[in-house]
């Protein structure tokens, strides 16, 4: 589902380069739940970006669902990115001028869906994590863990391979934290959808497949 | 997608309702001067009737009597020798230094005997603007601008007659007591413009007129246009008519054929002023014809010029106003540039998401100018009602003087145009900016 082969990426200002990733070989199989673990700085991050097409790697090569994704130009990466992904950030990033329906129905907008389609499917969305009652409502109404929901429901609306979830457990409480991660557990299990996620908590990595370590941009395990 | 983006873009709106507000009123004041300089500009040299064949008409207020005066120049170019002798080679330039001139309104029995035969006319008038009446209805004065006009004036000048008819040749040849009268004027005198004032009388100098007509007072009053009543010119004082020096009460203005052939007109009316061979009897050499467009005439008008050249002194007229309105154009596009760069900054990580989720930069792009589009149009509308009622107030208590405004559907056309300018050019720019957002960079 995943492939990386030798991937690094570097920063580079005028005077420094920073390495953030070096020569990262790694894949995640269809299906799988994995989580990468590591201390703060040593490229966990870029690595989920560079998974989710939002960062380029400086070096190196990677297939995702199939595709080598070398050569993309923005538009294909958008397409793909709005078809085969899913993304869960720590800070949730709703649109907060937009309804909890609205926010949730966002991946459908960019593609050939009615709004009738639309609405259903972000309802259906909405069940799923539980939030059904909370559609007409706006993000700042909400707690962070219904917050998080919400943000689940928006990532699997388009019914992605992939979901790629940085920290989803960050921002919320052990109680809240674990409500979240059952049903990240339970897309994974039902649905078969393959998760990447980043933690800091080894709480939450236990639960996941298998866990990958990280530190100074090297994979240590 | 279309439907997304506007949907959208109202509930951006409601949910920021001080920057909204702000917009609106920036865009909504910008747009509602624009409308009434336009509107005043249309009002004022637009081809609204009466004028409406302006582009074809040549004016020609004044008769231009004159004695210049001469330096001679002796320039000796060389000296060559020539069978033995030295001789200069001599040239002399002479420069006019000056004139005497006098300047007035030619006398119909020059311009009946002199100006009645130019080429590629396709009709022309003589017109008496130089009179006003005091009238007294009930013990009541009213004041009324008297033109006395040909037949041919109501086809130099489409009046829009609102009741009755122009008199026609039969009236002037017969000298008839008819006449033709603003809805303004009507009012005034008879507390009415309906049909119910055709064939009432009026009473000027002593003499009753029977009203043939009635016509919309034109937006702006000319000299040639702005009469509130119109009379045949053969019921004027005889000695209008009967005088036979060249200056006198009237002025011309002609219709040429086609708008190209004005310059023709405007030709022979030059050409056949350098070779009038004035009477003995006059105290002046030369004639001067001063004929001239109805663009010229307005600017020399406002900005009295050389009579000589009138063509500089519509750039020295239009040229600022040009620039201010370029300026007030300019200077809120750029402050709704910069409130838009600073909206769309604030909405940086929204841009992210969207384009996380599968939007690409082209998207991004059609939602913030389609969003800037909808506020644009909005502030318009307002300042299009705004505009619509300032001039109902301007025009009802005539605020303006001669000049009224006019609303028609030719503003209404440039206000659209300069809209989607004002929405285009003040979104693209920072839509541009945020549809490059690094998704990483903002969502850290």
């Amino acid at each position: 589902m995943i492939e990386l082969k030798n991937i690094s990426k570097s920063y580079r200002t005028d005077t420094i380069e920073t390495l953030a990733l070096q020569h990262m070989t790694m894949s995640v199989p269809s299906g799988e739940f994995l989580s990468i673990m590591g201390p703060s700085g040593c490229g966990k991050s870029t690595l989920l970006n560079i998974m989710g097409l939002i960062d380029e790697p400086t070096e190196g090569t990677m297939t995702l669902a199939g595709k080598e994704i070398a050569g993309y130009n923005g538009a294909q990466m958008a397409r793909f990115r709005n078809e085969q992904l899913g993304f869960i950030f720590q800070s949730f990033h709703l649109i907060n001028d937009l309804s909890v329906v609205d926010n949730v129905e966002l991946p459908l907008l960019y593609r050939k869906v009615g709004g009738k389609e639309r609405r259903r499917l972000a309802l259906e969305a909405l069940a799923r994590v539980g939030l059904s009652n909370r559609a007409k409502h706006f993000p700042n109404q909400l707690s962070g863990g219904q917050k998080q929901r919400v943000a689940i429901a928006r990532a699997i609306v388009g019914r992605p391979n992939i979901i790629l979830a940085d920290e989803p457990t960050g921002n919320l409480d052990s109680q809240m934290g674990d409500e979240i991660m059952e049903i990240l557990l339970k897309l994974n299990s039902e649905i078969g959808t393959t998760i990447v996620m980043v933690t800091h908590d080894e709480r939450m990595a236990k639960k996941t497949h298998r866990l990958v370590r990280l530190s100074d941009g090297e994979r240590v395990s | 997608m279309f439907k997304n983006y506007l949907l959208l873009s109202l509930k951006v709106l409601k949910r920021k309702p001080f920057y909204t507000f702000i917009s609106l009123f920036g865009i909504s004041f910008t747009l509602m001067i624009l409308m009434l300089v336009t509107s005043m500009g249309n009002a004022m040299l637009g081809s609204n009737k009466p004028m409406t064949d302006m582009h074809r008409m040549v004016f020609m207020p004044t008769v231009e009597r004159f004695t210049p005066f001469y330096d001679t120049l002796t320039v000796v170019d060389s000296i060559v020798m020539t069978s033995g002798e030295m001789r200069y080679d001599t040239t002399y330039e002479t420069n006019e230094r000056g004139r005497m001139v006098t300047n007035g309104p030619g006398s119909f029995h020059f311009l009946d005997n002199n100006l009645r035969d130019l080429e590629d006319v396709e009709s022309y008038s003589f017109i008496n603007s130089n009179n006003h009446a005091d009238t007294y209805l009930d013990g009541r004065k009213v004041s009324m601008s008297t033109y006395y006009v040909d037949a041919d004036y109501f086809r130099v000048f489409d009046f829009n007659f609102l009741y009755g008819l122009p008199f026609g040749q039969a009236a002037i040849d017969e000298a008839s007591k008819v006449i033709v009268m603003t809805d303004k004027a009507a009012k005034n005198y008879f507390g009415e413009a309906s049909a119910a004032v055709i064939d009432r009388e009026v009473e000027i100098g002593r003499e009753k007129f029977r009203v043939v007509g009635i016509v919309a007072r034109p937006l702006v009053e000319n000299e040639a246009t702005g009469g509130d009543v119109l009379l045949p010119y053969t019921t004027i004082d005889n000695k209008e008519l009967a005088s036979t020096t060249l200056g006198g009460g009237f002025l011309a203005v002609f219709k040429a054929v086609s708008p190209e052939k004005r310059t023709s007109v405007i030709d022979q009316l030059a050409f056949y002023a350098d070779n009038f061979s004035m009477p003995p009897d006059q105290d002046f050499e030369k004639l001067g014809l001063d004929a001239s467009t109805y663009l010229e005439l307005f600017a020399d008008r406002m900005v009295p010029g050389d009579s000589q050249n009138t063509d500089p002194s519509v750039w020295t007229v239009f040229g600022p106003i040009a620039v201010l309105l370029v300026l007030f154009l300019v200077l809120p596009l750029i402050n709704l540039i910069n409130l838009n760069i600073s909206r769309v900054f604030e909405r940086k990580s929204e841009i992210a998401v969207r384009k996380a989720f599968g939007a690409d930069s082209k998207n991004i792009l059609y939602q913030f100018v389609l969003e800037n589009l909808v506020i644009t149009f909005i502030g318009g509308l307002i300042g299009l009602i705004l505009a619509f009622l300032i001039i109902q107030y301007v025009n009802a208590n005539d605020l303006l003087g001669i000049t009224r405004l006019a609303f028609s559907f030719k503003v209404f056309l440039y206000f659209l145009i300069v809209i989607l300018l004002f929405g285009l050019v003040s979104g693209i720019l920072p839509a541009y900016r945020m549809s490059r957002t690094n998704i990483g960079e903002a969502l850290r």
